[in-house]
């Protein structure tokens, strides 16, 4: 028996990875009179960790305010309203996870 | 004819074809079926989609899941093209916001994608809602739940080398497709897509992010209350207030109920009031000791494992000999991931 060899062509599934279209916000040169919002995940802790370094901040600058906020849920994005509260509010905003 | 997008490799043999996906990382570690573009465009056809449509956006990083590139992947599980259609449905359910695919296909406790499938379509296709449900060795069972996740494999980066972070993982993986044993419900009880919404007589998939399920089986009385007092005790290994859970009820209970004139929303309502674990058990059990329902409950408060009745989704199938349930709960007990149920468009019938 004679085998004849068929060429296959076949079509790549993947997907390719969209570049991320994010850009790195300009760091502040200080933190002295900006306001700084802190983001906790949603993880138990998440808010006890951000607490702590609210505090060191505000040892270490002239922080004009801490704005703390939990999006309350570790696996969902933060809710919209959560996200333009704390885009309008604050120069810099610290995020955290915890357990 | 349409033209596809997608890079095409050519090889010698449909073997040499088989090996290309391995190497090329393409596979769940079972060979695949070489995704010619003949195939692909019988899929295609058969569903009546453009192939550039968006099915699927990976939420996060924003990836696109066209209908080629389902259709590729469809036909790499081993689907035939009556199938594509029900794979189109459930990835359009998996874009639903309330699904959660980023965080229910990557997280470390790591669920699997349980595809319910209910309607005329199931005999049409040929589907297993009977004996041996979640077993190997029906196709249309196998190959949909099987496309389901290689496109989450080869689209959406759930994948170790990528995204994925499952510690144990799940074998559902592989795939977790299952048909409703919709001629075994009582009297009275509506196919699990009429209670969603959809008309008696549709064809729809529903989409469960599944952790790993949890078997009770009860061969004692016929008393619709024994036999749920066993799965009650089942369950309450489960952390308290599930937002959502489901449960797959075999022929022989559910004659049980119909005897009994139990509705759903009497099981429902028992579960949600058997199912409890006092509250210093949740407390010490579970990390849920944080948070400030169960700190607020007093030791012996009896903290309910459904969040309310209406939390359970009962869902028929399985064979005939044995009382059994498979209780399934969902990523994060129903708070970080719903299911979702949608249509199945056939050909000439979707809105234009």
């Amino acid at each position: 028996m004679v085998i004849v060899a068929r060429s296959v062509t076949i079509l790549d599934p993947t997907v390719e990875a969209i570049p991320s279209g994010t850009l790195i916000a300009r760091r502040p040169d200080t933190l002295n009179g900006v306001t700084v919002g802190l983001l906790a995940n949603g993880k138990p802790n998440s808010d006890k960790l951000l607490d702590f370094v609210g505090q060191l901040l505000q040892q270490r600058y002239q922080i004009s305010a801490l704005v703390a906020r939990n999006k309350g849920n570790a696996s969902r994005p933060a809710p919209a309203p959560i996200v333009d509260e704390l885009a309008r509010q604050c120069g810099v905003v610290i995020t955290a996870t915890g357990d | 004819m349409a033209t596809l997008a997608s890079q095409q490799y050519t090889v010698e043999s449909p073997l040499e074809a088989i090996e290309l996906c391995y190497r090329m990382g393409w596979t769940d570690g079972l060979p695949v079926v070489p995704p010619s573009q003949q195939r692909v465009l019988q899929f295609l056809e058969h569903a009546g989609r453009e192939p550039s449509q968006p099915v699927l956006v990976e939420p996060v990083t924003g990836r696109i899941v066209t209908v080629e590139k389902a259709a590729i992947n469809a036909v790499m599980a081993g689907c035939l093209p009556e199938h594509f259609p029900v794979v189109l449905a459930a990835l359009e359910a998996m874009s639903d916001p309330d699904f959660n695919l980023h965080g229910a296909t990557l997280n470390t406790g790591g669920s699997a994608v349980m595809a319910v499938v209910n309607g005329p379509i199931v005999q049409r296709i040929g589907m297993n809602s009977g004996v041996a449900l979640f077993c190997p060795g029906n196709r249309a069972n196998a190959t949909i739940g099987r496309a389901l996740h290689l496109v989450l494999w080869n689209c959406t980066g759930n994948r170790p080398d990528e995204l994925d972070k499952t510690v144990m993982g799940h074998g559902g993986r592989y795939s977790m497709c299952i048909a409703e044993r919709e001629e075994a419900l009582p009297q009275g009880w509506q196919p699990f897509h009429v209670e969603r919404g959809l008309p008696a007589g549709s064809s729809a998939v529903t989409v469960f992010t599944a952790a790993h399920p949890l078997q009770a089986g009860y061969h004692g009385s016929p008393d619709p209350k024994e036999i749920l007092i066993n799965v009650a005790d089942t369950m309450t290994v489960l952390p308290p207030w599930n937002q959502e859970l489901l449960m797959v009820v075999s022929p022989e209970i559910l004659r049980h109920f119909d005897k009994a004139r139990w509705s759903k929303a009497d099981v429902g309502e028992f579960l949600f009031q058997e199912a409890r674990r006092p509250g210093y058990a949740v407390r010490r059990a579970h990390k849920f000791r944080y948070s400030y329902h169960a700190q607020a409950a007093g030791d012996q408060d009896m903290l309910p494992v459904l969040d309310r009745p209406e939390a359970l989704d009962i869902v028929a199938g399985g064979g005939e000999g044995g009382a059994f349930v498979l209780v399934v709960a969902l990523y994060g007990n129903g708070i970080h991931s719903r299911s979702i149920t949608r249509e199945v468009q056939l050909k000439g019938t979707q809105e234009v």
